[in-house]
């Protein structure tokens, strides 16, 4: 049994659902780590996921799509981004506001377009990058069977967000940029004293996070899944926030948070053929990645401290 | 020519004249003292200069030519560095990363570390600003804290540099190295503005001296032509009493008995190892020490903001070593803390709000859970009035107020609760003269109202002047102590400075304090 359990595309699968969650994580951390909170992560995943799923029915490009998912993200990012640092909205009301407006308009554009609720057409999705086969026996083929199973099976956004997640954390120590954004999370008032413009940094902070939540609902859509669903993401974006600060407001550490929360998920549904063996309903295992989110938030919350002036709106007088 | 030259200048905020056509000038290589009441519109107008505030009249001239200043930026551009009254440093990050922020040296966005710190090595050395540059700002004392503000606007190519109350959290020693940091900077080209509450510095320091009162500059002087009672004058516009002669008052029953108690810092080090003392009702007993030696901590202890390893603590018999701070609030202690931004006040909140803080609980301004808002309303503005905090309302956020007027909330909200025991740690720090001779009248009333004081200060004329006993802090231990009139500021300072070693002075606690046991 363990066997059937344990096998390498359980650790694909791990890797691979934790593409989305990784690069929404990523995206909040830049974006608290600058002092605004993205809870509209959530909607931008929907936005992404619809408009690059919208862009390959209408186009046949998967890649064309991607870029859609993208510029989608960043668009509704570039909302949250008025709200909470020109107009000094609640950050927290404003992103609910973007989550609900995500699921409002997908809805809404699904009938206009696809004269139907639910989900849309199949659409071409982009394959894994490597075709390599393993086969034979012997200790050799199945190490072998397992690097290709667990490493090499994987569409692009996959390989992208490991590269994304290294590239973000070594910029956020050694460059300009990286720099000027921890400090603005910290004390905005001191960097705008040290001459940096807070409400700019605030700003491409926003934008950054809006592109991954885009390029997040690519992966889901154009990638994992080859259609477009109704509240497609189904708390993904918070699960993301969850994984942010369990990963100690880092990018590698978001990585980490999230391959551990895909590695549950993945785990959970690898189980289920087994639910008849020991009987138990299969809202239980549905629930086990959810459960691993709460205690892990509740049991490191009282020792991660995030950003100092997260939240707060800075105000220039 | 002057390097910096300012004409009718004029801030108005909502209910308040801040600047009121202000002119002011500057000349190369000239320390010019700007001195003011809480409130008088010093910081504003130094906050215009550096691009923070935008005037809404008024012309400001650089070197002679008109210059708009929007950002700090620009300022920065035209050679003007501020050490704002509350640091703006960073304090998860490096000394190294605070100075260089916003003027990073390195290519194509990369930072050259290397670089950095060679250039921050290279200006410590040339200014005598020793530090080490891969230190932590949380991990800095804040004098050292002061010196990186110093290092930033230096190494932004300050000419001007503006100092907003740089002394105000420096012990005497490190207010002697500041000037003559200070002077090098002078011979070095620079020009400086200072401001301080503190007049001894002022006339120790300043080649001239501008003073503000309501907005207006109301004068101007040399520190050849005037003396401290008449700078006081001029700034208050009234006679200030410099020093309080206090009443003898009976030493009541004991209210504070600290027994071997021992706490240990954030570090995790022993910052209070072992000390013992008590504080008897109608008694002023003041710690003084270098800033670091275990004060912070031995008070975080007291008010319950800290778990002590060892030992007790007893509010008039009655132990309260574990009490949380709620129940220390409760059983009547009153903590004036030092940091008044982290501890002390939240700055989003209001005055009327701020001034509840920690009676939001009790009758009359609260029942059943529910905030009587008119009793708090009440309640505010009598304290307003009373401890003359500078304001158009009750309703004004704290971060909105001068800096000496938010301490002015903090001790009126202290004060107000009249408890049984005060704690106050570095109570006037940034008060005018004015305000100072008020609140040093406020303690003194507590003392002979029966009320017992903790008083933590650095100021050591403030320790001589109200304390009835002292006890000197030296490395987390009681190392002297002294009746009142048996001290004086040197030899305070020899034992501050650990010179009277560390062994603990075997003084019976029951040692009579100075003019105890004449009652009126
Ligand atoms: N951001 C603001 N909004 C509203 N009022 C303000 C603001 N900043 C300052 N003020 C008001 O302007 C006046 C001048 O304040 P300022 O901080 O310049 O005083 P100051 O001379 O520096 O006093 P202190 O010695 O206490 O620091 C005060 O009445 C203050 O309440
Ligand atoms: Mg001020």
């Amino acid at each position: 049994m363990l066997s059937d359990v344990i096998t390498p595309d359980l650790f694909a699968a791990a890797l691979r659902i934790a593409t989305p969650l990784a690069l929404a994580a990523i995206g909040g951390t830049i974006c608290e780590r600058s002092g605004i909170v993205n809870i509209a992560l959530e909607g931008i995943m929907l936005f992404g996921a619809f408009f690059g799923t919208a862009t390959v029915l209408a186009t046949g490009s998967p890649w064309l799509g991607v870029i859609v998912a993208v510029l989608a993200g960043v668009i509704v990012s570039a909302i949250h981004a008025t709200a909470s640092i020109n107009l000094r909205t609640d950050q927290v009301v404003s992103g609910t506001a973007i989550n609900l407006l995500a699921l409002g308009v997908t809805g809404f554009l699904m009938e206009l377009w696809y004269g139907h609720p639910g989900t849309t057409e199949p659409i071409r999705t982009l394959q894994p990058v490597f075709h390599f086969t393993a086969s034979g026996e012997g200790v050799l083929n199945e190490i072998w069977r397992w690097i290709n199973g667990v490493f090499l099976s994987h569409t692009p956004i996959v390989y992208a967000t490991i590269v994304i997640a290294l590239a973000t954390h070594w910029a956020m120590y050694h460059t300009r940029w990286g720099l000027r954004l921890r400090a603005l999370g910290e004390h905005p008032r001191a960097v705008e004293t040290a001459g940096v413009s807070v409400a700019r940094g605030r700003w491409v902070a926003v934008l950054m996070s809006g592109a991954l939540g885009g390029l997040a609902g690519a992966n889901l859509s154009i990638e994992q899944v080859g259609v477009f669903q109704e509240n497609f993401t189904n708390g993904r974006g918070f699960i993301a926030l969850a994984a942010n600060i369990f990963g100690r407001w880092t990018p590698i550490g978001s990585y980490l948070a999230s391959l551990l929360f895909g590695f549950a998920d993945a785990l959970q549904i690898k189980l289920q053929p087994f639910r008849d063996v020991v009987d138990i309903p299969p809202q239980f295992f549905y629930m086990l990645p959810y459960v691993l989110t709460v205690v892990v938030v509740a049991g490191v919350m009282g020792r991660a401290i995030g950003p100092a002036a997260v939240g707060v709106p800075y105000e220039k007088e | 020519m002057p390097v910096l030259e300012l004409r009718d200048v004029t801030k108005v905020f909502p209910g308040v004249v801040a600047n009121d056509k202000v002119s002011f000038t500057l000349e190369e290589r000239e320390i010019v003292a700007l001195l003011g009441e809480n409130g008088a519109g010093k910081s504003t107008l130094m906050n215009i200069v550096y691009g923070l505030l935008s005037a809404d009249h008024g012309e400001i001239l650089v070197d002679g030519e008109p210059v708009k200043i929007r950002s700090s930026r620009q300022a920065i551009d035209l050679g003007i560095g501020m050490v704002h009254q509350h640091f703006m440093l960073i304090e998860p990050l490096t000394v190294t990363e605070n100075i260089v922020l916003g003027r990073e040296p390195g290519r194509f966005g990369v930072i050259d570390i290397g670089t950095a710190r060679k250039r921050v090595a290279e200006i410590s050395e040339r200014y005598g600003l020793r530090i080490d540059p891969d230190a932590r700002i949380s991990d800095l004392e804040v004098g050292l804290q002061q010196r990186v503000e110093i290092l930033k606007a230096l190494y932004q190519g300050a000419r001007v540099l503006i100092l907003d109350e740089p002394t105000a959290v420096l012990t005497p020693q490190e207010v002697r190295e500041l000037f003559a940091v200070v002077r090098s900077l002078v011979d070095e080209g620079l020009s400086v503005v200072f401001i301080t509450h503190k007049l001894e510095e002022v006339m120790a320091v300043a080649d001239r001296i501008v003073v503000m009162r309501d907005g207006a500059v109301v004068g101007q002087t040399r520190p050849s032509e005037t003396d401290e009672v008449g700078l006081a004058r001029m700034m208050v516009g009234r006679d200030v009493v410099l020093r309080i002669d206090k009443k003898p008052v009976a030493c009541g029953e004991t209210v504070l008995e600290v027994r071997e108690l021992v706490v240990k810092s954030d570090r995790g080090l022993d910052a209070v190892g072992g000390v013992s003392f008590q504080v008897c009702g109608g008694e002023v007993v003041a710690v003084a020490g270098v800033g670091g030696n275990g004060q912070t901590e031995l008070v975080e202890a007291i008010v319950g903001l800290r778990k002590p390893v060892s030992g007790s603590i007893a509010l008039k018999g009655n132990d309260i070593t574990h009490a949380s701070a709620r129940s220390s609030i409760e059983v009547g202690v009153s903590h004036v803390p030092e940091d008044r931004h982290r501890r002390g006040l939240i700055l989003q909140f209001n005055i009327a709000e701020n001034l509840l803080l920690g009676d939001h609980r009790v009758a009359p301004y609260a029942r059943h859970g529910v905030i009587k808002l008119r009793e708090v309303i009440s309640m505010a503005r009598k304290r307003i009035e009373d401890y003359d905090i500078r304001t158009p309302s009750e309703k004004v956020l704290g971060s909105s107020l001068s800096g000496g007027n938010q301490q002015k909330v903090v001790i009126a909200r202290e004060l107000g609760r009249n408890p049984e025991l005060l704690v106050a740690a570095q109570p006037t720090r940034g008060l005018d003269v004015g305000a100072i001779e008020f609140v040093h009248r406020q303690v003194l009333a507590e003392r002979e109202a029966g009320k017992a004081v903790l008083l933590i200060s650095l100021e050591l004329e403030e320790v001589l002047s109200l304390a009835d006993r002292i006890l000197v802090m030296y490395e987390g231990r009681i190392v002297k102590e002294f009746a009142a009139d048996e001290a004086d500021a040197e030899t305070l300072g020899f034992y501050m400075t650990g010179g009277g070693g560390t062994k603990l002075e075997a003084t019976p606690p029951e040692a009579s304090p100075a003019g105890a046991g004449v009652g009126e």
